[in-house]
């Protein structure tokens, strides 16, 4: 397992991506794009819960999901914060995923949020006080 | 001509007898036969007899003068024949000796100006010695001269070839990096639609194929293999940058790496003479055998092994292979390199040589080859490079916000460390205070995060500073949601519970747990200390679960 690199990285964050790194997005995901096997099921919003931290002889990225997803965190954060395109982060969540070392769980429905109505009265209520 | 008079001297008295004697005893018998013969006929006896002796003392004073001319001649002969085999070893001495040391000279870079004027005095000096004349001492140094125009002319001749060799490989290399660039662009772009993004992976590889040919005419001309690198670049991604160059990176196992950078101008050189050698592997081995790559720390500074399940190679082969390494480092003709060029040795051996690596190729335990790439201490730094590899410094997300903390230092993302918590509640508590006014649900979103964060505090923050979109909507919603009975929670349940079903469903349970008693429970003002309390025992079952893991 890679030290996180906690001080250095933060300067670190506003340099270019390009500039930073001599491997190509294909060796990290082993040549393959995301386009089948239990990855497919994954979207942006699907959250991701590891349920163990990272693991001595893991890929980095692998164990960069497992420590950030400690918490649970969407694709689309994961996908932000590691700088990796989604395809590359639903193949590297599928391997955790088939490894179950991962969880990964539907976002809350937004439709299943207070109705509209609900709301507006509410903000009628308060705009009247 | 100069000698005659001296030389022949000693055979002069000879001569003189040898041209008297036989007049003499012609004029003898001549007065003997005089005497002799009848009165009357004496007188014309004496005649013949004077006539005779005349004869004779011509014809043999002409014998003895072609005699001395021809010892002379013999002479003369010799002393040339002297001269000609000391000129004959003078120019044997030129074409072995000197000609070879002349090109040996260029060959090690002397300037010709020096190399012809030193060999010319050696030239005169061996000449004087051998007696020479100038004019075939001239000629030496003519030759001299020529064959060195010819040699400097060659070299000048391949210089601006190899000029143009590297070129047209840094126009290439530059058009590649764009093209990579544009192409990690693309990426980025098209990372949800998995077919366009596996298309674009394919195109990278190709590029990154081309861009390797084209570092190794590059380094062929003897020039640097390609960019620059200003910082350190983990040794992972070292390797990893090396797989990403050949074809067959999928057959590339990539084993335990120390955990180490290399120094940036090292970077590239040595991700291309690995990216060599890994071709080399992957080419000469099966399809289906896989390729072991790893890193171990030796004395000496990093050893890279790459070992194939191939053929293995022949004593003769692996020696030819090393005498291939070893001239590389004596510098490359591009000339030598013959029509189907096998460039990644001759690569990997100029790069050795001019990186100090160290490389050695042996029989594998696998019966393929080993090859052992060590790259020098004095090129290897252990301070954590600060080259962001992918995914290594992906929680640069959180660090931003946890550098914000006050209290950083013991917030590690451990899992199963038990004293954080202690010192990152603290931290976490506040933080939602000032915003508590306007947004009262906010500390209960705390206890939420909280219960899987509590060892991870930057997140914490972050949905206080609200970076992500979707939990700022989250919040925004939630005020309303609290008023609203079971509601609100009761999608939460469902949408979870199918996800936790094997593995210990610590996490998402506490989650709900902290989740509905925020909601159900407190008041708005007693909400952080009662909800920190109920987190704060979330977290220790959460800790007790997981330390029993």
């Amino acid at each position: 397992m890679r030290p996180t690199e906690r001080g250095t990285d933060v300067s670190d964050a506003d340099q270019g991506w390009e500039d930073e790194s001599p491997e190509r997005l294909y060796v990290i995901t082993g040549g393959r794009s995301g386009v089948s096997g239990k990855s497919a099921s994954l979207d942006l919003v699907t959250l991701i819960v590891s349920k163990t931290g990272p693991r001595p002889g893991m890929q980095p990225e692998h164990a960069t999901i497992m420590r950030l997803c400690h918490s649970p965190l969407s694709v689309a954060e994961l996908s932000a914060y590691m700088r990796l395109p989604i395809s590359v982060l639903t193949v590297l969540l599928g391997d955790l995923l088939s490894d179950s070392h991962v969880i990964a769980r539907a976002p809350v429905p937004p439709a299943q949020l207070p109705d509209r109505a609900l709301i507006e009265a509410v903000i009628h209520g308060l705009q009247k006080l | 001509m100069v000698r005659e008079g001296s030389s022949p001297g000693g055979s002069r008295p000879a001569s003189v007898l040898a041209w008297f004697v036989p007049a003499a005893v012609t004029a003898v018998v001549a007065g003997v036969a005089t005497a002799t013969v009848p009165s009357q006929a004496s007188t014309p006896v004496v005649w013949i007899g004077v006539v005779a002796t005349a004869a004779v003392a011509v014809v043999t004073g002409e014998l003895a003068r072609r005699g001395r001319v021809i010892a002379e001649l013999r002479e003369q002969d010799v002393t040339q024949q002297e001269v000609l085999a000391r000129q004959e070893s003078e120019s044997v001495r030129l074409s072995t000796e000197l000609l070879p040391e002349l090109v040996a000279r260029l060959g090690h870079g002397e300037f010709p100006e020096d190399v012809l004027a030193s060999m010319g005095e050696q030239l005169t000096r061996h000449a004087q010695e051998a007696g020479l004349t100038p004019e075939f001492t001239a000629a030496h140094e003519a030759v001299l001269r020529s064959m060195l125009d010819a040699v400097v002319a060659e070299e000048d001749l391949r210089d601006s070839a190899q000029r143009a060799f590297v070129n047209i490989a840094r126009r290439v290399q530059a058009i590649v990096h764009q093209q990579a660039q544009e192409l990690r662009e693309m990426e980025d772009r098209h990372g949800h639609t998995p077919d366009v993004f596996g298309d674009l992976l394919r195109l990278d590889h190709g590029t990154a194929l081309i861009g390797r040919l084209a570092d190794s005419i590059a380094v062929l001309g003897g020039a640097r293999p390609g960019r620059q690198w200003s910082r350190a670049v983990p040794l992972f991604s070292v390797l990893r940058g090396a797989m990403s160059r050949i074809i067959d990176y999928q057959r590339v196992e990539l084993h335990s790496v120390s955990e180490v950078a290399v120094v940036g101008p090292a970077v590239e050189p040595l991700i291309h003479a690995l990216a060599e050698l890994l071709d080399n592997a992957t080419r000469y081995s099966p399809p289906q055998t896989r390729v072991h790559l790893t890193a171990v720390e030796v004395q000496s500074g990093i050893a890279v092994e790459i070992e194939d399940g191939g053929v293995s190679m022949s004593e003769e082969a692996r020696k030819r292979a090393e005498r291939m390494l070893e001239q590389a480092q004596q510098g490359i003709d591009v000339n030598d390199l013959g029509e189907t060029p096998r460039l990644g040795l001759a690569v990997v051996g100029r790069l050795a040589q001019v990186y100090n690596f160290q490389v050695s190729l042996r029989t594998s335990a696998y019966g393929g080859v080993r090859a052992v790439l060590i790259v020098p201490q004095d090129l290897i730094t252990t301070a954590p490079a600060t080259g962001r590899a992918h995914g290594i410094g992906a929680s640069s997300g959180p660090l931003t916000a946890r550098t914000e903390h006050t209290t950083p230092a013991p917030a590690t993302a451990g899992p199963a460390q038990a004293a954080p918590p202690a010192a990152v509640r603290p931290v976490s508590a506040p933080v939602p205070a000032p915003a508590a006014p306007a947004a009262p649900v906010i500390p209960r979103e705390e206890d939420i995060r909280d219960d899987f964060m509590d060892d991870l505090p930057p997140v914490t923050e972050r949905s206080a500073t609200g970076l992500p979109q979707r939990r700022r909507k989250t919040r925004a919603t939630a005020p309303v949601a609290s008023p609203a009975p079971p509601a609100a929670p009761a999608p939460v349940t469902a949408s979870p519970a199918p996800a936790p079903d094997d593995a210990p469903p610590v996490q998402p349970g506490m989650w709900l747990a902290a989740f509905q008693s925020g909601l159900s429970g407190e008041s708005q003002t007693s909400a952080p200390a009662g909800a920190s309390g109920v987190a704060g025992a979330a977290r220790e079952s959460d800790e007790s679960s997981e330390k029993s893991e």
